[in-house]
């Protein structure tokens, strides 16, 4: 049984990957072309004309927006997949996390296409590889958990309340701004800056960073609460969507 | 609920105890409930290829849906052995980008078989899908009669401790309806559980030995094959035009 679910989520996650490189002409090209060019447009509105931060912002606004992005796209495809598979799930009895489950993974699959080009961007502007590099797979896990969790809520709930998805949009822009993906927290006042902090994607977009333009090993223990945050909202999206699974096969899609 | 709590006589795979299904009948906030199914009672025995009658709206494609563990009942009792019970459907699953033989192994996957199984038998669905090289063409590219051979070579390959059946016993053009229909009814006839739901009265004469009548969501009779065929066609007569209603 386990190993069945498995072979089904690596497969539909390869036929997923697989039908979006097919549906364009350029295909692959535009897993990173699509990312670089929205990452272009902030660096030309917030680096060139506003003119915002110091000598650090560009690599400071990439790394932001590659590690958010992945966020992103991982919490808004999540958020559709039960919801179109609907017609899927009134005629055969699957685990429904595989749905989202499967969206993420494609979408992890495509950020380290990405990754893989911020790091050659990264040295080029004079950011070498370190030691420190060695603490990025516990942080690309926990930002995985902390997205999962979210995009399982979102899968859970869009299909009870499909209005949801004109609002997912708009929420996460604004939750790009309070995460400190194109400006530095630090400008924040008192208290709300305290509050913000709370935000887990904040402390682990400074710890990648830390590591990759500072060669700073993260913040051990603040690192672990976000773990911690991050490993509940998993658990309890999974949660939900397991609650909730006898529900889905009587709704109208 | 749906566990088995109480021992069941040794052959008996699935048993429903007055079961009833309802439905939000609309996505409103204060919706009414529709009672799809209201109490349907039946013991589907080891080996036992069973079939399920009655008009438009009776309450049968949801029955298959509720054997098949897919609807959890509001009321009433669903006890199981762990037998795997599947709904035979077509197309489960295909992405319109994919070759067919990605897609075939993607629809088997989620009916349940395990990917090396699926590639195992990727000659037979090869043949009996009369596909050829475009097997690993992209099915977008397909007729939809071609799209239809695919799913059912695919779908006939599962095998489950109980088939459910929804009217899909012929598929395609006449040629290859001739050629699922037999294929399918060879499948019944190899001592596999079976439950068929059909409007084709001649085919479940022919394919099933027990019958289960429903009517309105409830249960009216269950038996065997004659008994109830007798019954049904007698209140057919009494009540004269089916009641209409969808489902």
């Amino acid at each position: 049984m386990r190993q069945h679910l498995i072979e089904l989520v690596r497969f539909s996650t390869y036929a997923e990957l697989r039908t979006e490189r097919e549906r364009s002409y350029l295909g692959l090209v535009w897993w990173v072309a699509e990312p670089a060019m929205m990452m272009a447009t902030f660096w030309l509105l917030f680096g060139v004309i506003l003119k915002t931060g110091g000598p650090d912002y560009v690599p400071f606004l990439l790394v932001g927006l590659t590690v958010w992005q992945w966020i992103r796209s991982c919490i808004t495809h999540a958020g559709y997949a039960i919801w179109t598979n609907l017609g899927l799930i009134r005629q055969v009895k699957l685990p429904l996390a595989v749905f989202p489950l499967t969206q993420m993974l494609a979408d992890t699959v495509k950020f380290f296409y990405i990754f893989a080009l911020l790091l050659v961007v990264l040295w080029l502007m004079g950011y070498p590889p370190n030691w420190a590099y060695l603490a990025l797979p516990l942080v690309f896990v926990v930002v995985f958990l902390f997205a999962a969790g979210i995009g399982f809520l979102m899968a859970a709930t869009v299909p009870f309340v499909p209005d949801l998805r004109f609002v997912i949009e708009q929420v996460l822009t604004v939750a790009m701004f309070l995460s400190g993906v194109v400006f530095a927290l630090d400008q924040v006042k008192e208290p709300l800056r305290s509050i913000l902090a709370l935000n887990p994607v904040a402390e682990l977009l400074a710890a990648s960073r830390g590591i990759l333009m500072h060669g700073q090993w993260p913040d051990w223990i603040a690192l672990g609460r976000v773990t911690v945050i991050s490993a509940v909202v998993c658990a309890f999206g999974l949660w939900i969507v397991v609650r909730m699974t006898p529900r889905y096969p009587k709704l109208a899609s | 609920m749906t566990r088995a709590n109480r021992p069941m006589s040794d052959d008996v795979l699935v048993e429903l105890d007055h079961v009833g299904v309802a439905f939000n009948a609309q996505r409103r906030l204060s919706a009414g409930k529709f009672w799809a199914l209201e109490d349907v009672s039946l013991k589907l025995r080891r080996g036992e290829r069973l079939g399920v009658i009655g008009r438009n709206g009776a309450g049968k494609s949801t029955l298959l849906r509720v054997l098949a563990g897919i609807l959890v009942p509001d009321r009433g009792i669903v006890r199981r052995t762990p037998a795997s019970c599947q709904l035979l459907a077509l197309a489960l699953g295909f992405l319109p980008n994919l070759t067919g033989r990605d897609n075939a192994i993607l629809s088997g996957l989620m009916l349940g078989l395990r990917q090396r199984e699926i590639v195992a038998r990727m000659p037979a669905i090869a043949e009996f899908s009369e596909l050829g090289d475009f097997l690993d063409q992209p099915i977008s590219t397909y007729s939809s009669g071609m799209t239809m051979r695919l799913a059912f070579s695919v779908a006939i390959q599962i095998e489950p401790d109980v088939l459910l059946i929804d009217e899909v016993l012929a598929v395609g053009d006449a040629e290859f309806q001739e050629k699922s229909g037999t294929a399918l009814r060879e499948r019944m006839r190899q001592g596999h559980t079976v439950v068929l739901v059909s409007h084709n009265e001649k085919e479940l004469a022919k394919l099933c030995d027990r019958l289960l009548w429903i009517e309105h969501g409830k249960s009216m009779l269950e038996g065997s094959r004659d008994e109830v065929f007798a019954a049904y066609h007698g209140d057919l007569h009494l009540v004269g035009s089916p009641p209409s209603g969808a489902i």
